[in-house]
């Protein structure tokens, strides 16, 4: 099957280690995937919020030109882009006026057929659990991980089609493949703040704050996260919480296909899990050690 | 509070809200459950329901002056929760665009809207977005210079932050969108 790859402004810049990885894993499983070409920003939460026929136009012309090249499917890991792209995929499908104004400013058709997948879904639904299991040459066994889902991968749940909106247990399963132990903890799908993180910087420390309090209160080693925004204010912001609540986390944040990696062993470089803020060195300290036990 | 509202302006502006949310503001029936979940209630000045109430009461000025449009992060919590399957965060969104069409600048919370205004800035002028450049911008144009520099050292060490952006080939047909639907 073929598969577009749209990567999104994020995993080219702050959120780079989450490319690096991805591309690394799917290497490693022989899995091709091309980039949408001259893809364009999807809008992201800026265009949804002032202007409606912005926020469907931008991803629309990803879409579009995603078919022109004979795709079906578009593999979409920032979790916003694809909660963006489902968006217009959603409208473009059940508003037919809204459609032909958009197909007309691109001067391009769109048939409204493209299956968008995030990064789980492409994991779980399209590599699939036995592939991924297969794929494991280092157990994480003993380590304990907290999935954090955010908002954009599970709502609003009309339109992502995706998992349980208020109990999501997708990436726990990932993470039970990868032989580490999946923590239940409260606050998995409670907003981090997500894009008012530059704009209101102190209600963005008090929600993630709140996240990654209840995760260290349930013992977890480090989180796991599918979504750019999520990590920046989880990882990039986690001293500064610190500092705030003076209560120390120390909490390492990965993206889900870093874990995935680790867990079929490869180079924590390769991963490029040096480029995060929380220093994940303990982790890999304790990963290296249960393997050594074994 | 005193509020005087006349009768033919409180319709449209909860005809142009209904028509643009693709819903019906009579919905709603006041139980709360969305601003009980509402992971910004704490800073709001009107809960979600009230604006819900408060729109459809006409009450325009109150509602596109509010904190609340601007603090709503569009988790989405309220909607998937709502009883009725109200579009509760699509009624932010149509009243943040009423507002910015309208030129109403949030007093209390303009630099939501001036990071929005700024991000889609960058969009039309890159097709995507140039982190460094947006945030130079927001920064200039907020005068909150250096909030968060703290942070930019290490984030360069890392690598996070990248000194070139990338513009697409086609800024041509992105020139168009923005004509189109601006």
């Amino acid at each position: 099957m073929k598969l577009a790859y749209y990567p999104g402004c994020s995993l080219k810049g702050t959120s780079f280690e989450y490319e690096v990885s991805l591309l690394k894993i799917l290497e490693a499983m022989n899995i091709e995937i091309k980039e949408i070409p001259d893809w364009n920003c999807c809008g992201a939460s800026a265009a949804h919020s002032i202007n409606h026929n912005l926020s469907v136009a931008l991803p629309a012309r990803n879409l579009a030109i995603a078919e022109k090249d004979g795709y079906e499917s578009v593999l979409a890991p920032c979790a916003a882009c694809s909660n963006r792209l489902k968006n217009a995929a959603y409208e473009l499908k059940n508003d037919d006026i809204l459609k032909k104004k958009i197909t007309d400013s691109l001067e391009m058709p769109y048939d409204s057929e493209m299956s968008i997948n995030n990064m789980l879904e492409f994991l779980i639904g399209t590599v699939g659990k036995d592939k991924i299991k297969s794929m494991v040459k280092k157990p994480l066994s003993g380590l304990k991980v907290a999935s954090y889902y955010g908002c954009l991968l599970v709502r609003p749940p009309k339109v992502m089609q995706f998992d349980d909106p208020e109990n999501p247990v997708t990436m726990d399963e990932l993470v039970a493949l990868t032989g580490a132990e999946p923590v239940d903890y409260s606050f998995k799908t409670e907003c981090c703040g997500a894009i008012n993180s530059l704009s209101k910087p102190d209600v963005v420390m008090a929600l993630t704050g709140n996240v990654l309090y209840d995760i260290k209160k349930h013992g977890a080693d480090l989180v796991v996260v599918a979504c750019p925004l999520c990590h920046s204010n989880l990882d990039v912001r986690q001293r500064e919480i610190e500092r705030k609540y003076d209560e120390k986390l120390g909490l390492p944040v990965l993206f889900i296909t870093e874990l995935l990696g680790l867990s079929f062993g490869i180079d924590p470089k390769d991963l490029a899990i040096d480029g995060h803020m929380v220093a994940a060195d303990r982790v890999l300290k304790k990963i290296e050690g249960l393997a050594n036990q074994r | 509070m005193k509020t005087v509202i006349n009768e033919q302006n409180r319709r449209n502006f909860a005809a142009q809200v209904e028509s643009m949310l693709h819903d019906k503001l009579a919905k709603c029936y006041q139980c709360g459950k969305c601003s009980a979940g509402c992971p910004v209630n704490f800073e709001m000045d009107y809960t979600p329901n009230q604006i819900i109430k408060m729109t459809e009461l006409g009450m325009e000025d109150k509602v596109l002056n509010s904190k609340t449009i601007w603090l709503c992060v569009s988790c989405n919590t309220c909607s998937t929760r709502c009883p009725k399957g109200f579009e509760v965060t699509g009624i932010m969104d149509v009243l943040r665009e009423i507002a910015e069409k309208k030129g109403v600048t949030s007093k209390v919370e303009k630099e939501v809207q001036m990071f929005h205004e700024v991000f889609l800035d960058n969009v039309k002028s890159n097709g995507r977005i140039f982190e460094l450049e947006l945030v130079g911008k927001y920064k200039l144009k907020t005068r909150h210079l250096f909030r968060d520099m703290f942070l930019a050292p290490k984030m360069l060490e890392k690598g996070k932050l990248k000194m070139h952006g990338e513009k697409i080939a086609d800024l041509n047909q992105i020139a168009k969108i923005f004509k189109d639907f601006e």
